[in-house]
């Protein structure tokens, strides 16, 4: 197949590419670069780095997974991100091992349902490498992103979401955020939000080379009552992988109080299930609890 | 969505009284050991407390959930905190719960069937779009017709809508897909906008009206009936065609994995509890087959384009193999175009391409079978959005993405138009 030519907007090699430092050759020759996707025919030019046939939808995903890291890493609800746009990006495929990308890309801010303010039409800038060893979840990820909120003022809005959190009368009686329609009440705003959170660190975990996901719905929410002063709740989300196109239910408990670090325990249902069994919707999956820290 | 389960079995039942539930509550109990299991039994159990355990015992630590009467509500209590028993209030009022989600959807009816005035910008049911459709053929009956070409594995009809203005049989004609995968709601919400616009703009805008001059359109809004019936009273997330599958408790097949291009190959499934299960054999799908006997028996469809969600792409064949089709090069051109017009409206960006490395392999679907029996122009759209909402799209989106795909749709057709062959 001949390298497809990129729509516009393309992720635009530069006018030169850099030439690999020394150590970087070496892993080059190491890991053989071939040209995307997976099943096609042989490797183009080994010694150099292909970009111009690079899929879009591998540098998009890389970017994604990106996202997933950084947003957990920040642990802030009220200062998540979405890819905006991919403008640049490289890729190294070895069949055996995986696929290691570098790539660069805009970001906005995550507000669903909510025009944009002035101000917030600005784009982040993040450039990542991201590593998917074949097969294994968990892709190995550094990403640097420029500012897109000033500190003082994401603390504030963490703060004002903690708040808000607390004042929620229990128990919660949610049925499904978003609704049916799409719909997410304002004050469950903030439920949402701590939820996409906690879900970046599962999607980020559970990423692999080929499997990518994306938060549907939240089905269920509870919120436990805490000696300290941190936001303790459980609930499940439903994730969609694309691939696949299933929808995976995840158990999520999550620990949170702004400024910390977030704590996530999670159990997704891994095998598939009879969706008519009564009652029943564990499948025969061992559990996977794992915690960050 | 458990809760979605049981009230849609509530609304949907034809228990001709309806029971109601004011005051009734819905408690989670958390048992942890068998001792707990056998005093929760035992309250279960007692006659007169009159309890409903929606969702039953089968492990330790996993929470049961039992509905109260109203009128039970302190004797459990009691009985819960003396036996140790740990319970949460998961649903304070059921009455209330059932009577704001009815209202949503009732209102809207409500308002459609006085006014006759259907409401675009939100989601209907399958009665509603229907019935719209009908309205549609009734305001234009010079225009269009409604058409029954079959119907859906649990019996219901699968209806187009003709749009034609010549007479004499089989003018060269362009088929519109859509809702094929139920949960993908914007998709058969656009059909039906598309369908009122097309009679609204005829005579009006001089290329839908030089297009239908030339061609016969014909809409399926709902590819997959049973399946969006389905999302509207089960699962929302349902993809799948609700056939049963002998010798498995799982139910449907993958409807665009059923057509007969590659059937069984790359990216489909043979396990029918697979989302992208492909069925028995190809158009074991009543649906499927439907749409494919209706296209052969008429023999002179020149374009066939299927309406998803989500993704924001626009492609053309192949999803079965990266082999190039022989038309790739026209066919990515006029998708260029396509996307572009689509842009001009809100700057929706949609990416173009072969389906295969587009978005993935997929043998089985339904423009690759299209391309595959002489309909050369055959794309799929995966409309609004990039994974924000996904499937859930709100109603807010409808008109907004109806209006962009328009102006792809008539892109291709005005392209259909000027190349017939």
């Amino acid at each position: 197949m001949q390298p497809r030519r990129q729509p516009p907007p393309a992720p635009r090699s530069g006018p030169g590419n850099p030439r690999p430092t020394a150590p970087l050759l070496a892993l080059l020759l190491l890991l053989a670069p071939v040209v995307a996707p997976a099943g096609s025919r042989g490797a183009e030019d080994p010694a150099q780095p292909q970009d111009a046939g690079v899929p879009r939808r591998l540098l998009q995903q890389a970017a994604r997974a990106a996202l997933h890291f950084f947003n957990f890493r920040a642990g802030s609800p009220s200062a998540l991100r979405v890819l905006a746009e991919v403008q640049e990006g490289r890729a190294w495929i070895n069949p055996k091992e995986g696929c290691k990308v570098d790539v660069v890309f805009s970001t906005e801010r995550y507000k669903p349902e909510s025009l944009l303010q002035e101000g917030e039409g600005r784009l982040g800038k993040c450039s990542a490498r991201v590593v998917f060893k074949n097969q294994k979840p968990r892709p190995a990820i550094n990403v640097t992103c420029t500012r897109l909120i000033e500190k003082k003022k994401r603390q504030q809005e963490d703060y004002l979401l903690y708040k808000q959190m607390k004042q929620l009368k229990n128990p919660l009686e949610i049925v499904s955020i978003p609704d049916n329609h799409g719909h997410i009440d304002p004050y469950l705003r903030p439920i949402w939000d701590l939820a996409f959170l906690g879900s970046s660190y599962v999607m980020w975990e559970m990423t692999t080379q080929v499997s990518h996901y994306y938060l549907a719905q939240l089905t269920s929410v509870r919120q436990w009552k805490t000696n300290d002063d941190t936001i303790d709740f459980d609930y499940t989300v439903l994730l969609h992988e694309l691939s696949t196109q299933e929808i995976i239910p995840c158990h999520i408990h999550l620990v949170w109080y702004p400024g910390k670090p977030l704590k996530v325990k999670y159990h997704c249902q891994e095998l598939q299930t009879p969706e008519e069994a009564s009652g029943t919707e564990e499948g025969s999956a061992v559990p996977t609890e794992l915690s960050n820290f | 969505m458990r809760w979605t389960l049981f009230i849609g079995a509530l609304i949907g039942s034809s228990i001709c009284d309806r029971e109601k539930f004011f005051g009734d509550q819905v408690f989670r109990i958390n048992v942890r050991n068998g001792d707990e299991i056998s005093k929760l039994s035992e309250l279960v159990n007692s006659n007169n407390l009159k309890l409903d355990v929606w969702k039953s015992l089968s492990t330790f630590n996993r929470p049961v959930d039992v509905l109260v009467p109203s009128v039970s509500l302190q004797a459990v209590k009691s009985f819960l905190r003396s036996q140790g028993l740990e319970y949460a209030v998961a649903i304070e009022d059921l009455q209330a719960l059932l009577d704001n989600e009815d209202e949503e959807m009732q209102q809207n009816e409500g308002q459609e069937r006085r006014s006759n005035n259907f409401n675009y910008g939100a989601y209907h049911s399958l009665k509603a779009i229907y019935h719209e459709m009908d309205n549609i053929a009734a305001d234009f009956p010079d225009l269009v017709r409604r058409v029954k070409i079959g119907h859906s594995f649990e019996n219901r009809p699968m209806y187009v809508l003709k749009f034609s203005t010549g007479e004499g049989a089989r003018r060269p004609a362009i088929w519109l897909n859509a809702g094929i995968h139920s949960r993908e709601w914007i998709s058969q919400a656009t059909a039906i906008w598309t369908a009122r616009k097309i009679v609204s703009d005829y005579q009006r805008d001089p290329a839908i009206t030089s297009i239908l001059e030339k061609m016969d359109i014909f809409l399926l809004p709902v590819a997959n009936p049973d399946g969006y019936v389905y999302t509207q009273t089960q699962n929302r997330l349902w993809r799948k065609t609700r056939s049963l599958n002998p010798g498995s408790s799982c139910v449907g097949a993958d409807p665009n994995r059923n057509w007969n291009a590659s059937f069984a190959g790359k990216g489909a499934s043979d396990n029918p509890c697979s989302e992208v299960y492909h069925g028995p054999h190809a158009n074991s799908e009543v649906e499927v087959k439907s749409v494919v006997d209706f296209i052969q028996k008429h023999g002179n469809f020149k374009c066939f384009i299927d309406l998803h969600s989500y993704s924001q792409l626009l492609m053309y064949p192949y999803g079965y193999s990266a082999k190039k089709a022989p038309d790739a090069k026209e066919l990515d051109k006029v998708a260029r175009r396509a996307a572009k017009a689509l842009a001009s409206v809100s700057g929706t960006e949609y990416q173009v391409g072969p389906t295969c490395t587009t978005v993935y392999p997929a043998s089985g679907s339904s423009i690759d079978w299209a391309y595959d029996n002489g309909i050369k122009f055959a794309f799929t759209f995966e409309l609004r959005d990039t994974g924000t909402y996904g499937f859930l799209l709100p109603a807010n989106q409808i008109i907004p993405t109806a209006e962009e795909t328009w102006l792809g749709l008539k892109t291709i057709m005005e392209h259909v138009r000027d190349n017939l062959y």
